[in-house]
């Protein structure tokens, strides 16, 4: 890997996998069976695969809706890196729009979003409810980069 | 290369409007699932069931849609319950709170029967 934020620790490289999807919608599911196939193999529970799966589907839509505003040319990277502690998995665009940090912040409240005309805004709320560790940073491409940790329970 | 594809049937049982939704509910489902909800109302639909059926992925744009039923049901003076999630998508709706606007069961037959509750008790006389 050329990225040395990407780079695993020394004798680890066997568990990093790296995809590059395009900016397509259906393409974050290629992330998510990716992500569970490998969760699986870690020994994570059923339960905590399947928080896995929402919580990197959702971050790979964010990516390639928001971040590079649906341009299938640009490319969503999503990094997994294993350990013994658990599964880090970073997703980074190529930034066509900076994620507004207080769209991070927000807890959207059912009462309010039924009076609203936008039914959405869940999608980060939910990453950070259902992943142990969620960081907002900005990728080496420029883009956004959205960092989120699932440890294995011992 | 990778389609999202849902299918969204309607169907009633003893007055209670059924719709069946089969596939991946993300953004690509608001046509179809608004256009069923739309229909059943247009029927008459008093009591409707969303029963997800081999749906084992929902994302947040899926669950803006059925909050997006769950306003119109609230205007309309329906009563609306999910059934057939999974215990995961049922933990993410309670986490959301749908469970507080739709009665949330893990299977048709169990939501079917709650309905029918409802049903016979709106069609009690009230007490004086």
């Amino acid at each position: 890997m050329s990225n040395p934020q990407y780079m695993a620790p020394s004798g680890d490289e066997e568990r990093v996998i790296e995809l590059h999807l395009p900016s397509r919608l259906g393409y974050e599911k290629v992330a998510m069976d990716t992500a569970s196939a490998m969760a699986k193999r870690m020994g994570f529970s059923h339960d905590r695969v399947d928080s896995l799966r929402t919580a990197v589907s959702e971050a790979v839509t964010n990516a390639i809706e928001h971040g590079n505003q649906h341009d299938s040319a640009m490319k969503v990277v999503v990094v997994f890196t294993g350990s013994d502690d658990g599964l880090i998995v970073d997703v980074a665009d190529q930034g066509r729009k900076i994620l507004d940090q207080t769209i991070t912040e927000r807890t959207p409240d059912i009462h309010q979003v039924l009076h609203s005309d936008d039914k959405g805004g869940w999608g980060i709320w939910l990453i950070k409810e259902l992943m142990d560790e969620v960081q907002f940073s900005v990728a080496p491409s420029g883009g956004n980069k959205l960092r989120m940790v699932i440890h294995l329970d011992r | 290369m990778i389609d999202d594809e849902l299918k969204v049937t309607t169907r009633q049982r003893d007055g209670i409007w059924i719709i069946d939704l089969e596939g991946d509910v993300t953004t690509f489902a608001e046509e179809a699932i608004t256009g069923a909800y739309e229909g059943v109302s247009k029927d008459g639909a008093k009591y409707i069931i969303i029963n997800s059926r081999q749906s084992d992925y929902i994302n947040s744009a899926g669950i803006a849609i059925l909050i997006g039923v769950v306003t119109e049901v609230n205007r309309q003076a329906q009563k609306l319950a999910i059934s057939g999630l999974s215990p995961h998508f049922q933990k993410i709706f309670r986490m959301v709170g749908l469970a507080q606007y739709a009665d949330i069961f893990a299977t048709e037959e169990e939501a079917i029967a709650a309905m029918q509750r409802h049903q016979k008790a709106a069609s009690e006389p009230t007490k004086q």
